[in-house]
């Protein structure tokens, strides 16, 4: 497995950002050192939404049809849903096979390059796609909430790499309370011992740096970074200096990004056509991953990781739900959950219908033929990401279904629109939200679909596809 | 086939009446209709009752139809509850019409009913978005707000229309409305007024928007065999016409248009015998301004690049060619979804019988209502006109 490696890399950040100077401003200090600015997930976006987003740059910087895939794991301290397997909905995002091998990692922030090494070891045919997405949480006054970031990886892992992973090793030391998250709760806490935490961070990580067979002088290291001091106060342990550090470090821009921080680091420093890189991932516990990548040629790279919209402390409370009230009474749109099922190849991934009797399209794909109004049964057709805007409004306050109500609280206005995509020369239309920086676009605008949190109903999270106004639009 | 008549028809006060409840709501309407019969009904004449309601606040929800009718003393009858959204009560006229036609009834009591106030505004925006489609469309964030406000988008992308032609519904729709003490928001607006409120759906602002309303309307309907026994100036049920679509917008081939009102449209015509340019008023479903705009051309009027136009220049003023909305429309008298068709019908039998108070017109013989269900999924369209007409003219 020598040549087992690296073929490609996605990433993705929340385009929404808030500056350590809202914090100093709010609170009088900024609690996490070295953070300039962090992501910020939207109203509708989770560690599963941001997930797929790195996942489908990765497919799509390494040109992987999704059928080569037959291992999926993804790696995050924060599930959507404390128990429901989450590599199953990822799974039907992306469109991979029912019988890939799925695995979930979590509890730990190490989760992320735990995620790498079971994709090292797995004894697959194809390839195999490593996710890791986190959106930590803590209390507001908290330093571990100061830090706390956005943001998601993925990588994609297999023989014949332009990247080999040339050696991989772990060390465990036990050191209970230095972040943890109890049971039932959202966010995380740490006994706030400094000198603790710090001896706890150097130690792990240097014992794992020491048992790989690293070089001395790599070109880079994405370590770990809980906030943007920790780093580097282990890097003298490590053997390294600051610099190879902070040349592939993310935490400044996006925050502590949990298991996706290594990753992260990762698909920067390869995206830069870095040759040697030296992974470091910690958990606390606390244990360590290292790993060695010697990039012979450049790793196909797809990272979407820059910041469109700054956020006042105020909206970045709003943003996280801490200012806004419950589900408003009134109730929601009742759709069953086995109706909701019926649906998901629709809600996932577009899938229309072509009518056999005239071959218009139909979405969603039951019923009469549309056009020809034939009662048949549609063969399967997946829609473009691209459509183009039909027709549009942006919903202000009052103007919402009472379903939608804390997604306003939490956003504000936002974009409906219809919007039109083609498949072999035939036009069907869709009703979709708009997110994004821009919610109004012009009728004639194009947009790309994203996953996104519809709505939760029952308990159950409902993802679906909203849209996005494209580039250059 | 025998002609139907409309012997009488009335409303009660719209508008949000914490006092009144549905029951209570139905009784006046139904005793303004008795008594708007020139000569008179009984309770024991009425053969049978058709109620529409979409039943807000789910009050009610079944057997709504004899919860009222028991209610007002007509014992015993077959009652039917209608439900096509907003085209609710437009349909159970058309219903009483059908009974009327097949001969199975003589006279029949054609209603309609909502309460939408005495619930708090998340929960009413819950039931304004029922009658929309609920698994795509409505997830996408939107009622019926959203909906329209696409089509407006989608109006002014494509026929130049603009915001102070849409504008100009709610100015002239409120003229009318202080004219009608039965509306619910009777007062006059300024051009200036309609175009700087409040953003709802862009480009609708709320002057864009009907209110939500309390309120109901009872319409008397009669036989050609019986209809001397009520009136010596009947008004005859000249034409009926419905039609349905589907009820998603994105699901249509059209988005600046309402195909079900122009189906609904065609039909009513072709029953009986006239064409836009024979009518001397139309009551048009303006539940947002872009709504009437399209009602202008699905129902003839004009074509849909003149239609901001057609409102901008007065034309469908009381005052103007083609007057439309007289009662204030559903911006100016209300909207109490189930009452709206029945309510629309009201005017149309205050104006024919020259009962309009100040905002009659000068002696119109043919009018028209339009009645549309969701946004777009159901509508239906009757043409009256006075006298016997028909065969027995």
């Amino acid at each position: 497995m020598s040549d087992d490696g690296i073929h490609a890399v996605g990433a993705y950040a929340p385009g929404l950002r808030v500056a350590a100077e809202e914090f100093a401003e709010a609170w009088g200090s900024f609690e996490a050192a070295g953070i300039e600015t962090k992501a910020v997930p939207e109203a509708d976006e989770d560690a599963l939404t941001m997930g797929w987003e790195a996942a489908r740059r990765a497919l799509a910087a390494g040109d992987v049809d999704v059928a080569d895939v037959d291992w999926l794991g993804f790696a995050t301290t924060n599930p959507p849903m404390a128990e429901d397997d989450p590599t199953v909905r990822l799974g039907s995002f992306l469109g991979v096979a029912d019988d890939v091998t799925r695995q979930t990692f979590t509890g730990s922030t190490r989760a992320g390059t735990r995620a790498l090494f079971a994709a090292m070891d797995a004894d697959t045919d194809g390839l195999a796609l490593v996710v890791a997405a986190d959106c930590p949480r803590g209390e507001p006054s908290d330093a571990h909430e100061h830090a706390a970031g956005a943001g998601a990886a993925a990588v994609l892992v297999g023989p014949d790499a332009p990247a080999p992973v040339t050696d991989r090793a772990e060390y465990a030391e036990p050191y209970p309370g230095t972040r943890f998250r109890r049971a039932g709760r959202g966010e995380v806490e740490g006994i706030e011992v400094t000198s603790y935490d710090r001896e706890a961070f150097r130690e792990t990580l240097a014992g794992a740096v020491d048992a790989v067979d690293a070089p001395d002088d790599p070109d880079a290291a994405a370590v770990q970074a809980p906030d943007g001091g920790l780093p580097y106060r282990a890097a003298g342990a490590m053997g390294l200096d600051n610099g190879t550090i902070h040349t592939c470090a993310t935490v400044q821009d996006l925050g502590d990004t949990g298991a996706a921080s290594v990753p992260l680091s990762l698909a920067t420093a390869l995206a830069d056509g870095t040759e040697t890189v030296l992974g470091v991932g910690y958990g606390s516990g606390g244990g360590a991953d290292a790993f060695v990548v010697e990039a012979g040629e450049s790793v196909p790279a797809d990272l979407a990781l820059d910041g469109g919209t700054d956020l006042t402390y105020a909206e970045y409370l709003r943003r996280r739900g801490d200012v806004t009230s419950g589900e408003p009474n009134g109730g929601a749109a009742y759709i069953s959950v086995p109706t909701w099922k019926r649906s998901i190849p629709q809600r996932h991934r577009l899938v229309a219908g072509r009518c056999p009797e005239c071959g218009s399209l139909a979405f969603p794909p039951e019923g009469a033929c549309p056009d020809c109004r034939s009662l048949v049964e549609f063969e399967p057709v997946e829609l473009p990401d691209t459509g183009e805007v039909e027709a549009v409004t942006a919903v202000s306050r009052g103007g919402e279904p009472p379903e939608f109500a804390v997604q306003q609280q939490k956003s504000g206005e936002y974009g409906v629109a219809i919007a039109a995509f083609e498949a072999d020369g035939e036009s069907v239309s869709m009703p979709l939200q708009v997110v994004g920086a821009e919610t109004s676009p012009d009728v004639g605008d194009p947009v790309a679909t994203v996953v996104r949190r519809i709505y939760t109903q029952e308990g159950v999270i409902r993802y679906g596809r909203k849209a996005r106004v494209e580039d250059g639009a | 086939m025998r002609d139907a008549y409309l012997i009488g028809a009335g409303q009660s006060d719209y508008g949000s009446f914490p006092g009144e409840s549905y029951r209570s709501l139905f009784r006046t309407a139904f005793e303004n209709a008795c008594d708007s019969v020139p000569a008179g009904i009984e309770s024991e004449d009425v053969d049978e009752a058709i109620v529409g309601t979409l039943g807000v606040g789910g009050r009610q929800l079944g057997l709504p139809g004899p919860a009222v009718t028991e209610h007002v003393g007509l014992h015993g009858i077959p009652v039917t509850r209608v439900e096509n959204a907003c085209a609710a009560s437009g349909y159970s006229v058309r219903q009483g019409v059908q009974a009327i036609r097949s001969g199975m009834a003589d006279v029949v009591l054609a209603s309609g009913v909502e309460i939408m106030t005495d619930v708090s505004g998340d929960a009413v925006r819950y039931w304004l978005g029922v009658s929309g489609e609920t698994e795509w469309e409505r997830l996408s964030g939107t009622t019926f707000a959203g909906v329209y406000a696409q089509m407006a988008s989608r109006h002014m992308q494509e026929y130049g229309t603009t915001r102070e032609q849409l504008s100009h519904v709610a100015v002239k729709n409120h003229e009318n409305g202080a004219k009608n003490p039965h509306a619910q928001l009777g007062f006059e607006c300024s051009l200036e007024d309609a175009m700087g409120a409040p953003t709802v759906a862009d480009p609708l602002n709320l002057y864009h928007c009907c209110p939500t309303t309390d309120g109901a309307a009872c319409v008397l309907l009669a036989s050609e065999d019986v209809v001397e026994n009520y009136t010596d100036d009947p008004i005859r049920v000249a034409g009926v016409g419905a039609g349905s679509d589907r009820v998603g917008l994105f699901q249509r081939d059209t988005y600046t248009a309402v195909p079900a009102s122009q189906y609904a449209a065609d039909r009513a015509y072709e029953m009986a015998g006239y064409g836009p340019d024979d009518l001397d008023f139309a009551e048009v479903h303006d539940c947002f301004a872009i709504a009437e705009l399209m009602a202008y051309s699905d129902l003839g009027l004009c074509e849909p690049e003149e239609a901001g136009e057609f409102v901008a220049s007065g034309t469908t003023k009381r005052d103007g060619e083609m007057p439309v909305n007289t009662s204030g429309g559903l911006k100016s008298k209300g909207h109490p979804i189930g009452a709206t068709g029945a309510g629309q019908v009201v005017e149309a039998f205050k104006q024919l019988s020259g009962q309009a108070g100040e905002r009659q017109l000068d002696d119109p013989q043919i009018g028209l209502t339009h009645n549309v269900g969701g946004s777009g999924g159901a509508a239906v369209v009757h043409v009256f006109e006075r006298g016997l007409g028909g065969d027995a003219a």
